[in-house]
């Protein structure tokens, strides 16, 4: 077996070279000298010819382990990257169930008191009524005894069907929370002129008090969304800046102004120069139930629906801004296309 | 002569040959992609230095952690350079440094001194400051 030798052709050269020197002994010692420099010359070349092979043979050797070892922290960055991801979207799911079970919790809540009121009132009504026919039986009712059931019959009676509108208006509510979102469709529309129409039909609640409104949206943006969901958001902020923003008899100003980030989206401005919104509640107003009104007709969920649909359905962000001069200003930035 | 002193860069060593106290020294990492451009200026003040140091005592220090092919090939003229001038009398040492842990930098060096005959040549395992 022949063993390989990268060197072989230079070693050979250099035997023959050595063999040749001994046969050069009678010839002048210029040519002898001059043979014995080439021949060292030769030689040390090929030695170092071996130590560079060398050390080009472990700078590429050290280059690969690098690269190696490159690869394997990409796949690890790459699988820790994943499994992020991974946890991330658990964490988004549970945050959904939680704020699912929050809200169902709350429309427990919510919905108890109105209930529980017409309840107890029904009660006491149907109490009433068993003492009358009682009376009505034995034939012995006086005139005061009829005019105190009608005040506890007039007095219930209005209890029970107030609390069971306020019922129906949550329970109304709570169906636009839970509004589906596959059976709304999306569709091209210019965006300018459907926010004027979506303020139109909002006009009866703004013209009763006086409220002066401008639109201010470069023509020609075309939209390829969800409409219904749109309206549905300007059209809970208008509810606010009416109950909130504006106290009775104030005259407020409401200012819609849109442009445009970056050439896929659109920034919508909503801001009214109402009482504004104390910056410790920021923070909360999206959060469901949140609501300065409880007790005087708040639910607390039109921000919230506001979020959802801005976040779900439109693809966006809406964000509370603080502004100068009071007031109150919501962004809500949203992709043209959806799809 | 004056002293050649150029500041590392991240290709190249840092160059400090003190000529009047003899004290030479390659400290760093060389890679350069043009290896004439760092080694030129200092081949060249070598050929003016070497001629001039008779018998003098001169120390060259080589304390690398990195280099490439060519500067393997521009180290081993070296070397031969300063070898010839300790066969005319000077009286040269050179100190090879490596990390305790780098068996490469280490055989490298006993490589490149094989060819040596008239210097003094150290192998010297320091750990590095860095
Ligand atoms: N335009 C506004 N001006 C002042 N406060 C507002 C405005 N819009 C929202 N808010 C505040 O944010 C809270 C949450 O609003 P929302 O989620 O719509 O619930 P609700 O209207 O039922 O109270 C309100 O209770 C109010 O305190
Ligand atoms: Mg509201």
């Amino acid at each position: 077996m022949a063993s390989f030798n990268l060197f072989d052709a230079e070693e050979k050269l250099l035997e023959q070279a050595e063999a040749l020197r001994g046969s050069l002994d009678g010839t002048s010692a210029v040519v002898r000298g001059g043979f014995d420099t080439l021949l060292d010359g030769y030689s040390r070349s090929v030695r170092e010819q071996r130590r560079l092979v060398k050390v080009s043979d472990r700078l590429q050797a050290q280059l690969a382990t690098v690269n190696q070892e490159l690869g394997r922290r990409k796949a690890e960055a790459e699988e820790a990257l994943a499994s992020l991801k991974a946890a991330q979207e658990s964490l988004v799911q549970s945050e959904k169930l939680a704020s699912l079970g929050a809200l169902v919790a709350g429309v427990a809540h919510e919905i108890n008191t109105p209930i529980g009121i017409a309840l107890s009132c029904a009660s006491h009504l149907a109490d009433a009524t068993a003492g009358m026919r009682k009376m009505f039986e034995a034939d012995d009712i006086g005139v005061e005894d009829f005019e105190r059931f009608m005040a506890t019959v007039t007095d219930t009676t209005r209890l029970i069907l107030g609390n069971c509108d306020r019922a129906a208006d949550l329970i109304r509510s709570f169906k636009q929370v839970a509004v589906d979102r596959t059976t709304s469709d999306r569709r091209h529309f210019d965006l300018g002129s459907y926010i004027r129409e979506t303020l139109a039909s909002l006009g009866p609640h703004l013209r009763q008090a006086g409220h002066a409104v401008s639109i201010d949206c470069p023509g020609g943006i075309v939209m390829n969304s969800f409409p219904g969901a749109l309206s549905q958001v300007l059209g809970n902020f208008v509810m606010n800046s009416l109950v909130h923003g504006f106290g009775p008899g104030e005259i407020g100003h409401i200012v819609i102004s849109v442009d445009q980030p970056d050439p896929t989206s659109v920034r919508i401005a909503y801001s009214d120069n109402g009482h504004g919104i104390p910056e410790e509640n920021r923070g909360r107003i999206f959060d469901p139930f949140f609501t300065t009104k409880r007790g005087a007709g708040g639910s607390g969920l039109g921000l919230h629906i506001v979020y959802n649909l801005v976040v779900g359905q439109l693809g966006g962000t809406v964000a509370v801004e603080p502004r100068d001069g009071g007031g109150t200003c919501f962004i809500v930035t949203i992709p043209k296309a959806i799809d | 002569m004056e002293s050649l002193k150029i500041a590392a860069t991240e290709r190249s060593p840092e160059v400090d040959f003190d000529f009047k106290h003899g004290v030479l020294s390659l400290r760093g990492e060389s890679y350069p992609e043009d290896a004439s451009a760092v080694f030129g200026p200092i081949f060249e003040a070598l050929e003016r230095f070497l001629p001039t140091v008779g018998n003098r005592e001169i120390r060259v220090d080589f304390d690398l952690t990195y280099f490439n092919s060519s500067s393997a090939k521009a180290l081993m003229n070296m070397f031969q350079m300063l070898d010839n001038s300790a066969a005319g009398g000077a009286r040269i040492v050179v100190s090879w440094f490596f990390a305790p842990d780098d068996d490469t930098m280490k055989e490298f060096g006993e490589d490149f001194s094989e060819d040596l005959e008239h210097v003094v040549f150290n192998l010297v395992a320091v750990e590095s400051a860095a």
